[in-house]
């Protein structure tokens, strides 16, 4: 089959590779019918993230139809269609029956990589390097998905796949990141980052009501798609406004309720702060720029939360935790256990409550998934979200 | 075998932070010793009586350099008995050029008290080797390895207590028979082809709590307790495997790389019913996470698809 390997830092490829097959009893086949390439896809494109492969398949934002089950799978059957959390999740450990499906102790087979950098396992994940096991991903043809029988959740076929394809990840995770925040109604949230899923956790907060929402970019067109389709009340644009003095102003001085950051490792910024960290960042010296939750936290007003949605990787430097300590902030984050918001918010697609195919921008053939990946870093062509066939 | 419970405990008492007082006070007093050779020979030669001359000079210089390297190496780890046996070597040399100096040189008084010193220097370093060799080769010491399995502790003593299904997830095992206390164990290790065997003999099982097993005609035993997590259904399961002098090599380094995973894979048979692979770890060498060739993964015994699954309780 076709898929789209990780050659190295800054080189993807469309590659032969072997068609996957059933390993597990509880596994699936499933044939993509759709995939995109997700923001965080970007760190290991750019190589931020440690433990890839050269030949590593990418992807983790599909879906798809179930060509082959193995003997365990009762619940699914060759033609469904189907849409799969990036997190790969058993369904029977303490963490999945409590529904942390992102905290699954079962389904990342190379523990001893994030333990070492993490101090505990995550769970395992497709096409995200050897820290998450070393699943092949999405981008191809075929994937192998593991514990098929509790991770994909089947969808009708009155509904298009740009409208289901982002419960497998973005649209989740926006969620989570809105649901995080305690909003209520009257309550002011600001999201940094009007990517893919800032402008899920704008629509989300709209849906759960928060009075004002303040979309963060340097991207007119980002920040008028959020204004626009997501339901930002204002946006700033951080390369000609100063984010802590519009929000102060915005919010009469107290600072947003809740902050968003919807940014993570690859923040930019400007001034003596970026700099430091993209030098230490480039020397090894950290492996993240925190520059968009170092700001989320300047902003927040007292006693606020801010909630990380951004992928980090290790250990930063210059973390404002004597603000967090001292203006009794509270920070929540995680990867998104998609499995739990999944039925959910695909009944709110039902009901037509958002229709998540707004943040569509390109549809492109596998085949040129390295210049959607060109295109995707570089912002080029007003793009937001890429959606990918074979 | 020594009770789990010394264990729990953070604080062990030969761990006790007083232990290694000595070796960090001879440590310290190499630094100052080092230093002051390196630095003032010619002053140091006469305080012992040694009329000074450019080889004695050099030959302080360089005991002093080797002074400063012990120092070092016993304070980067004053618990480690190889860098204090150094020092009692650099000690008998001390004396042994102390020895020759009395031949010749003048003072004989203020030599015989600087052999006097470097004797108790070297008894208290004997005493702190002794010491440290003592914890590092504490053979009763066992590797020690736990985790939690999201079901109740008589199912998991069960499946555990049924040896001759352990080679499910404990791939080194060809197979396991049982025959009443005793049990006959095939094993080959380092996925090679030469075959190990043992005999098993079980010393304490008390269902739902303890299993414990000393290898017959061995020092190499094993004891795994289960208990109920605090505030949950599921089972904490400790493994300890002892393994006595003699043996201390090989097979507590096999051990020791071998158990973690072994539970690993206990845990996920039971709460999944199969053992996880992934693109990545079908194979035994390093493999990007791609798919393998079909014949490269027939080679897997995990692969589960050409079996009958394991049925797994909701």
């Amino acid at each position: 089959m076709r898929a789209t390997c990780w050659m190295g830092k800054q080189k993807v490829s469309v590659e032969r590779v072997p068609d996957p097959q059933i390993l597990n009893a509880r596994d699936a086949i499933v044939r993509v019918t759709a995939t995109t390439i997700c923001g965080s896809d970007l760190h290991l494109y750019n190589g931020y993230m440690p433990t890839m492969q050269k030949g590593d398949i990418l992807g983790h934002e599909f879906m798809g139809e179930v060509v082959e089950v193995g003997k365990g799978v009762k619940n699914l059957e060759p033609g469904d269609r189907v849409v799969v959390p990036f997190c790969i999740a058993c369904g029977n450990c303490e963490q999945c029956t409590l529904g942390n499906t992102s905290a699954c102790e079962n389904s990342n087979p190379t523990p001893w990589l994030p333990e070492k950098l993490m101090g505990h396992a995550t769970c395992g994940a497709f096409g995200y390097s050897h820290l998450t096991g070393g699943f092949a991903g999405g981008q191809a043809e075929y994937v192998r998905v593991p514990y098929a029988d509790f991770g994909p959740m089947k969808v009708l076929k009155a509904l298009t796949d740009e409208q289901v394809l982002f419960l497998s990840d973005i649209f989740p995770t926006g969620y989570m990141g809105a649901e995080l925040c305690d909003l209520t109604p009257k309550k002011v949230v600001a999201v940094w980052g009007a990517g893919p899923v800032g402008q899920f956790a704008i629509a989300s907060a709209k849906l759960l009501g928060a009075e004002r929402i303040i979309a963060i970019d340097r991207f007119p067109y980002r920040l008028k798609l959020a204004a626009e389709k997501a339901g930002a009340t204002d946006v700033i644009n951080y390369e000609e406004q100063p984010v802590q003095e519009v929000l102060r102003d915005l919010t009469a001085g107290r600072g947003p309720d809740a902050c968003i950051d919807a940014v993570g490792l690859e923040a930019h910024g400007h001034g003596l702060q970026y700099a430091h960290d993209s030098t230490k960042q480039k020397l090894k010296l950290q492996m993240d720029r925190p520059l968009a939750v170092r700001e989320a936290i300047m902003a927040l007003r007292s006693a606020g939360i801010v909630s990380i949605l951004g992928v980090y990787a290790g250990f930063v430097d210059k973390f404002p935790l004597g603000t967090v300590m001292n203006r009794g902030i509270t920070i929540r984050t995680g990867q998104c256990s998609v499995h739990r918001y999944m039925k959910p918010l695909l009944e709110r697609i039902e009901q037509g409550e958002i229709d998540p195919s707004f943040v569509v921008s390109h549809q492109l053939n596998l085949d040129d998934a390295a210049h959607g990946y060109d295109m995707f870093m570089h912002k080029q062509d007003d793009v937001m979200k890429i959606v990918m066939r074979a | 075998m020594k009770s789990l419970d010394t264990f729990r405990s953070g604080l062990r008492s030969d761990d006790a932070p007083s232990s290694d007082a000595l070796a960090r006070g001879l440590g310290w007093f190499s630094l100052a010793r080092g230093a002051a050779e390196v630095a003032i020979p010619r002053l140091l030669a006469r305080g012992i009586g040694i009329e000074p001359s450019p080889v004695t000079s050099l030959v302080t210089r360089l005991m002093g350099a080797r002074e400063l390297a012990a120092g070092v190496a016993v304070l980067l780890n004053p618990r480690s008995p190889l860098p204090l046996w150094a020092r009692v070597a650099g000690d008998a040399f001390d004396l042994a050029l102390l020895g020759l100096a009395s031949t010749r040189r003048t003072s004989g008084l203020r030599l015989a008290g600087a052999i006097a010193a470097v004797g108790g220097v070297t008894a208290l370093d004997i005493v702190a080797s002794i010491k440290a060799q003592r914890k590092a080769v504490h053979p009763n010491r066992p590797v020690m390895f736990s985790v939690t399995i999201n079901k109740p502790t008589n199912e998991v003593y069960a499946r555990f207590r049924d040896f001759a299904r352990l080679p499910e997830v404990m791939d080194y095992l060809e197979r396991v028979t049982v025959d009443g206390k005793r049990s006959h164990w095939v094993a080959k290790p380092f996925g090679g082809t030469r075959t190990v065997a043992w005999d098993a003999e079980l010393t304490e099982d008390i269902p739902g709590r303890v299993i414990a097993w000393q290898v017959v005609d061995s020092l190499i035993s094993g004891r795994v307790t289960f208990a109920t997590a605090p505030g949950s259904e599921a089972t904490e399961v400790r493994v300890e495997i002892e393994v006595g002098k003699g043996h201390a090599g090989i097979a507590k380094w096999f051990a020791k790389s071998q158990v973690k995973g072994d539970l690993r894979r206990f845990k996920q048979v039971l709460e999944t019913g199969e053992v996880l692979l992934s693109d990545a770890t079908v194979t035994r060498k390093p493999h990007p996470a791609q798919p393998s060739e079909p014949e490269v993964i027939a080679k897997n015994p995990h692969v589960t698809n050409n079996r009958s699954p394991v049925e797994v309780q909701p």
